[in-house]
């Protein structure tokens, strides 16, 4: 499985320490790297988040319901981002009386850093990766299911029960989803043979079909659309988006877990929201779409990475816009009786095809 | 499906008895009989009101209770059941129930119609009538612990009662609802809830997330319209509350209940051109009201800001705009007078036909659009359908009206078998479904929008040849009106929920004696429990929004 010029160029923490020449102050020398690096990926994303949040969600839901959405403040209405900050950032955090307090202020931390967490193995191309462990597969896995913890957190120690159906929401649909999520991330190990993310990527570079002199790359979404779909799917009701938004479900039980969070904690809580929505993104962008893999040099790996994950976002914002909410009892029996199902038929078929092309 | 007998395609002619032989068949429970301007009216026995209407209902077929109005005589008490027949509400009876001055107390039609339960308590509540073997005789409208009854005589209006939170019930309930059923959890959704539309406080038992019993708690937006209505003079002062009602943009249909009521009090005759004017006025309304409707059902199954939301609202926007354009206001449109309308259509009226041809033409591409987005959605069907059954059996004792009664199949439309303003010389169909779910419920309205839209299409091609002539908006009216005294009526017209209905009594003065007025709203909403308890939290949710309530007319 050899093809193009190798995407990854060491990690960023080495090149952080080679550029500042850290290299010299050892141990000390490598845990300012690497903070630095994670500085560097967590703000990238934070970024992102930023231009996501406030703004690319208005406006694409505005696209999409016939409206224009905020226009006024900057060019094409972005300053709005500023504005929104600020005032989120000056609302009063009300806390209600009765919350259990250490948990109730750890649950909306835990979440955006979960999901933050889980960036830390992705390869987003241009040399931006933290670490390459072995596991790496596994660790984004584990890393982006603790939210699920601080979810439930959240929803238990609200004293509010609507946080609490949402919270329980939350564990049921995460339980549900998670499994054929894992197992079908599984198959593409069976191409790769490896966890490792650099490893997974590097195995989509061979050329898969010529179709018209066009080199078609051996994504493995291309190789198996089936898995691909289902992984999307799985992914789309991880991080709870319609029409899986069932955790919350603003008209049903108000907000779910997060109905009694407001300023710092609120953003917090929606920040870790669309981390995940990138997360997820970046997961299945690695995975089944060659990662940071794109036509034109090497370098524009990031580019083309944060299209993937864009594309995601745009993904999650157009079911939010057309498709309904399922109802929790339908939402669960989809999980356990139809993806987890399908997600296992998956492998066999992956299998299969992985004996045909070996 | 429906589990009605399928209708005869030829309408069978509904078997009518005459005030003699009801009278007859009532026996000696009648100690006395009226004449109402719609029926007849037989005065009873407090303590046989439960006989009588039985004997109606299973003998005569007067199966629809549509309303209850009590009110305080100098030397009685007194409640009036309107009864109708679902399939000729042509057919009136009044039947009236007078109560002892000191000790208020009749019995209850509870256990024959369902649908006493709530118009009792109000009467309770507003008027003091008790009512015997009442299930749950409790205020409705105004909050536990109010002192007096305001529309009865002896009330201090000018005493301001101030009711803090902490004298109410306390919202927080106990959890569970027994001590061995330890399994649910009482949980408030509203007043202030996104989906409630508007402020209705639904006292939900959870079991799990089924719900065990849920019960509505309405009077939030209690505004004393009745009140009102009852210090206006009829000629002027009461013709814009109407529109305050059900503000949903239905506002020229509720202004018609009450033109139609004091027109026939009144015996004023409307000319035939502005009946025209009314009637596309009222239809353009209806589309308005059902698009919201759709709009907001919608909301409560997909969540959030969805494209269908804002495709009804814009929609709706140019219903809202014609409306502008032919009342002046875009909510409170107080275009309708008593004997017509206050003004010709708008000048030129060229321009003003071909907005709303456009409008016409526009629509059917515009229902295609929901269809496929909404009623052709797989998963909003796996949602809607076989969720918040309402039985036409169970339908009809609730005194549910309008789409919620043709969603369960019952074929009743007030425009067809009560004629008025022009809809009996236009050519159009009351669409049922028998599904008696959300879904229909919900298909009901679109298909309805398309039959208004055939009704306006008719009003506008008969505007267009109407000789110029022969444009009389008004009929002479005098300026005091003042009906003969003790006359009674109830009248209703079918409003964009259902049938509302006016009741008024004259006592010669210009301002009636009584005003009461039958929300359909408020009927509806009483399905609720049935349709919604042993279902999910969403689908009781989706049931509250099917069933399309406006708070304001609920509570009035």
């Amino acid at each position: 499985m050899t093809g193009a010029a190798p995407l990854q160029q060491g990690m960023l923490p080495d090149t952080i320490a080679k550029l500042l020449g850290l290299g010299a102050f050892g141990v000390a020398g490598d845990v300012v790297a690497a903070l630095l690096g994670a500085f560097l990926v967590a703000n990238f994303l934070l970024i992102n988040t930023a231009f996501a949040g406030p703004w690319a969600k208005r406006k694409i839901t505005a696209a999409f319901t016939d409206r224009i959405a905020v226009n006024r403040i900057g060019p094409f209405g972005l300053f709005v981002i500023v504005a929104d900050a600020v005032r989120l950032l000056s609302k009063e955090l009300v806390i209600p009386e009765g919350v259990d307090r250490p948990a109730w202020d750890l649950g909306p931390i835990l979440i955006p850093f979960s999901a933050l967490l889980g960036f830390a193995v992705i390869p987003m191309g241009s040399g931006l990766q933290l670490a390459d462990p072995e596991t790496g597969l596994a660790f984004a896995f584990a890393a982006s299911s603790i939210a699920s913890l601080g979810l439930i957190m959240m929803g238990y120690a609200s004293n509010n029960k609507y946080s609490l159906l949402g919270g329980l929401r939350a564990v049921a649909s995460n339980l549900a989803y998670e499994i054929p999520l894992v197992v079908t991330g599984i198959s593409v190990v069976l191409f790769t043979g490896t966890l490792q993310m650099s490893a997974i990527v590097e195995a989509q570079q061979a050329t898969f079909v010529s179709v018209a002199g066009v080199a078609i790359p051996q994504w493995f979404a291309f190789v198996n659309p089936f898995a691909f779909v289902l992984f999307v799917l799985a992914n789309v009701a991880e991080v709870g988006r319609n029409p899986f938004d069932i955790p919350e479900a603003p008209t049903e039980i108000v907000a779910g877990y997060q109905t009694e969070y407001s300023s710092v904690y609120f953003v917090l809580i929606y920040l870790g929201e669309f981390i995940h929505i990138f997360l997820g993104g970046a997961i299945a962008a690695t995975l089944f779409l060659g990662g940071p893999a794109g036509p034109g040099p090497a370098a524009l790996g990031i580019v083309w990475f944060t299209a993937k994950i864009w594309a995601f976002f745009l993904l999650t914002q157009w079911l939010r816009s057309a498709v309904p909410r399922l109802r929790v009892d339908q939402f669960i029996e989809i999980g356990w009786k139809g993806m987890l199902v399908l997600s296992f038929a998956n492998l066999v078929l992956t299998a299969v095809i992985v004996g045909v092309l070996a | 499906m429906s589990l009605e007998e399928p209708e005869p395609d030829v309408p069978a002619t509904v078997e009518e008895q005459s005030p003699d032989e009801i009278a007859e068949m009532l026996s000696d429970h009648v100690i006395g009989r009226e004449e109402h301007l719609n029926a007849p009216g037989y005065v009873i026995r407090p303590d046989a009101v439960q006989d009588v209407l039985s004997t109606l209902k299973t003998e005569a077929g007067y199966d629809h209770l549509s309303c209850v109005t009590a009110q305080e005589y100098e030397d009685r008490y007194e409640s009036i059941y309107h009864l109708k027949k679902f399939d000729d509400p042509t057919q009136e009876v009044s039947v009236v129930v007078p109560a002892d001055r000191e000790n208020p107390v009749s019995e209850s039609a509870d256990p024959v119609f369902r649908t006493a339960d709530w118009h009792e308590r109000e009467a309770y509540d507003l008027v003091g009538i008790e009512y015997d073997d009442h299930p749950d005789l409790r205020r409705i409208l105004l909050p536990e612990t109010w002192q007096g009854h305001p529309l009865a005589a002896d009330y201090d209006q000018d005493r301001p009662q101030v009711v803090p939170l902490r004298e109410n019930a306390n919202p927080l309930q106990e959890d569970q609802r027994s001590e061995q059923d330890t399994d649910t959890m009482f949980l408030n959704i509203g007043p202030h809830h996104p989906a409630t539309h508007g402020v209705l406080h639904l006292k939900t038992t959870l079991d799990g997330e089924q719900v065990a019993d849920v019960e509505s708690d309405i009077g939030y937006l209690h505004r004393c319209e009745e009140q009102i209505c009852q210090n206006g003079t009829y000629r002027h002062q009461i013709m814009p509350y109407p529109d305050r009602w059900d503000y949903i943009s239905a506002g020229l249909l509720n202004e018609w209940a009450y033109a139609r009521a004091a027109e026939d009090m009144a015996d004023i005759d409307v000319p035939e051109y502005a009946q025209v004017i009314r009637t596309m006025g009222a239809e353009l309304c209806r589309i308005a009201a059902h698009m919201l409707a759709v709009g907001t059902f919608a909301l409560d199954v997909y969540g959030d800001f969805t494209a269908i939301f804002m495709y009804a609202i814009r929609d709706r926007e140019k219903a809202q705009n014609i409306l502008e354009d032919l009342t002046g206001q875009r909510l409170m449109f107080n275009y309708f007078r008593l004997g017509g309308v206050v003004w010709d259509l708008p000048e030129p009226r060229e321009e003003f036909f071909e907005k709303t041809r456009d409008f016409l033409e526009d629509l059917p591409e515009a229902l295609e659009e929901y269809h496929d987005l909404i009623s052709g959605n797989e998963i909003l069907q796996m949602r809607t359908i076989d969720t918040g059954v309402l039985p036409p059996e169970v339908a009809k004792s609730y005194g549910a009206t309008g789409p919620v009664a043709r969603g369960s199949g019952i074929d009743y439309d007030l425009r067809r078998d009560d004629p008025y303003g022009y809809y009996d010389e236009l050519d159009w169909d009351v669409v049922t479904e028998d599904g008696c779910d959300n879904y229909s419920r919900l298909l009901v309205r679109l298909r309805e929008v398309e039959e208004s839209a055939k009704i306006i299409e008719q009003c506008i091609d008969l505007l267009e040849d109407w000789p110029e002539e022969d444009r009389t908006i008004q009929a002479n009216v005098p300026r005091t009106l003042k009906p003969d005294d003790d006359a009674e009526i109830y009248s209703a017209v079918e409003g964009a929920k259902g049938e509302l209905g006016i009741y008024m009594r004259s006592d010669g003065t210009d301002k009636p004696a009584r005003f009461k007025i039958r929300s359909p709203c408020f009927s509806n909403l009483q399905t609720l429990p049935e349709m919604a308890e042993g279902e999910y939290v969403p689908d009781l949710i989706a049931a509250l929004g099917s069933l399309d309530i406006v708070l304001g007319e609920v509570d009035r």
